[in-house]
């Protein structure tokens, strides 16, 4: 999931480094950092947003009790769209059924993307293969997703085959 | 000593007799001599009260092909007069598998445990017909019913769950239980060979049989899935319960695929108390039940000791033998000796 973390430091030296350490500590891969001087608060704090990728929420959690514990004021915590991601392989005839649609379908749900599709075509009159990517905006949504891709399959007639322990 | 019945005496009754003989000073360490006293085949019967000699009989049998070469033996279809009659303490139902109607094995259990006997079988067609049936009707007679051999072949997926996983709740059970898809499977993501290749050399390794749908469909994975939805989940599950989907349409594009995502594809069956499934999936590399070749593995997820993954080899007459003789030698235990 991508997380968002709105933070007001002190300004003095240091400040900045000091919060993105436990960040990347525990598994934040950090995407951008808005550092916003001009907008400095009535007692004199900087706003800071940093943007970071993570795969859990329980580390999550650990970077954002760490920061408290520092004393960081912590002013927002958002998680943002299209960071829970579902890995699927469909075969069957997959272009002849009209691969569009089934993009279409998807990409018409609520908080819901698909990212990435790679195909690989069968012979002539035979059966292709394709995974599919599906980013989501949180766990319901990916499951709601799946189940949308699963109606369409059975009626598609293709095979979808899913991750180990997912319904 | 202990007066075994073999009912069924092809591959898996004939490498049962043959470890029997290469474990019998072994088996003495246990306080356990067995003798079988009479061994079954669609042909006929060989007798002996006093015990046979496994060694002559294993010759003249694997030569002439049928029980009935041995000195003395009866003609015909026996199974169930030598169940009811010959005075066995266990009998081993060891004939192929039904899956639709369980016979003839379900009718030689039944037999067997009115008669007062103990029975151990690795026929997976009664378990699936009626496994709770069976069940009561052993615990009604008194008398002990194993069935380990019935899934993971030589991998001890039964004993573990019920004995040494014992203080656990399961909440769910997910395997690799047919090492012919596996091997299918594993062989497509190997070489790139399509699917009909790869089943061809299969059968001609003998990995594979003549008949592949039970394996490829999915219905023996299926079956082994009810057997363990009814024996460690206590469900009382019958096979038309099981969702099933196979590998056929599984192509070596698709295995590609999936390895570049990190993944490979595994014939799963599921089993939790509110889904039984069979079906491919995809199994992150590296992960316990991605095992190659004709590997079975089973995952349980529990409340205590959370997840327990067992791997081990399914088929074949010897291997098999393993789960028969454990049973053989837990059952001397549970009545004591």
């Amino acid at each position: 999931m991508r997380a968002r973390l709105e933070m007001e430091l002190g300004d003095v030296p240091g400040q900045l480094v000091k919060v993105l350490e436990p960040i990347s500590r525990f598994g934040g891969n950090i995407q951008s950092v808005l550092h916003q001087r001009e907008r400095k608060t009535p007692l004199g704090r900087i706003p800071v947003t940093v943007i970071f990728e993570v795969d859990e929420r329980a580390k999550l959690n650990r970077i954002v009790a760490t920061l408290r514990k520092m004393g960081i004021h912590i002013i927002q915590i958002g998680e943002r769209e299209g960071m829970v991601k579902s890995t699927i392989l469909l075969v069957g005839h997959i272009i002849h059924t009209d691969v569009r649609d089934t993009i279409d379908r998807l990409n018409a749900l609520k908080g819901v993307m698909v990212s990435d599709l790679s195909l690989a075509m069968g012979a002539v009159g035979e059966e292709s293969a394709a995974r599919v990517t599906i980013a989501a905006a949180d766990d319901a949504r990916a499951k709601a997703a799946l189940l949308k891709l699963g109606e369409i399959a059975a009626k598609k007639k293709l095979l979808m085959i899913k991750l180990l322990g997912e319904r | 000593m202990m007066k075994l019945a073999l009912i069924g005496f092809g591959n898996l009754g004939r490498g049962f007799s043959r470890v029997l003989l290469e474990k019998a000073k072994f088996l003495r360490n246990y306080g356990l001599t067995p003798r079988v006293i009479a061994a079954v085949d669609e042909y006929g019967a060989a007798i002996d009260e006093d015990g046979l000699d496994l060694k002559k009989l294993l010759k003249l049998a694997e030569k002439r092909g049928a029980v009935t070469a041995y000195p003395k033996a009866k003609k015909g279809k026996l199974a169930l007069d030598v169940i009811e009659k010959v005075n066995a303490d266990i009998v081993f139902e060891l004939t192929p598998t039904n899956i639709k109607t369980g016979e003839p094995g379900l009718t030689h259990i039944k037999k067997a445990m009115l008669a007062g006997r103990h029975v151990v079988t690795s026929n997976k067609g009664p378990l699936v017909v009626a496994f709770r049936e069976l069940d009561r009707l052993a615990r009604r007679q008194g008398v002990e019913f194993r069935y380990s051999a019935s899934v993971g072949g030589a991998t001890p997926v039964i004993g573990l769950a019920k004995k040494l996983l014992a203080a656990n709740e399961v909440h769910a059970i997910r395997g690799v239980l047919n090492g012919t898809t596996n091997y299918i499977l594993t062989r497509m993501s190997k070489e790139g060979a399509p699917f009909d290749v790869v089943l061809r050399e299969a059968q001609e390794l003998g990995i594979a049989e003549k008949d592949p749908t039970l394996d490829i469909e999915g219905t023996d994975t299926a079956s082994k899935i009810t057997i363990l939805a009814n024996a460690i989940l206590g469900m009382d599950a019958k096979l038309k319960d099981v969702k099933v989907a196979g590998i056929r349409r599984i192509r070596p594009e698709a295995i590609r695929l999936a390895q570049e995502a990190g993944y490979t594809i595994k014939l799963i069956g599921v089993a939790k108390r509110d889904l039984l499934e069979v079906g491919p999936r995809l199994v992150p590399l590296g992960h316990p039940l991605a095992v190659g070749g004709t590997l079975n593995a089973v995952t349980f997820e529990t409340d205590l000791a959370r997840e327990v993954t067992i791997t081990g080899f399914g088929a074949g007459p010897r291997e098999t033998s393993s789960a028969l003789l454990g049973d053989l030698i837990d059952i001397h235990r549970s009545l004591g000796g």
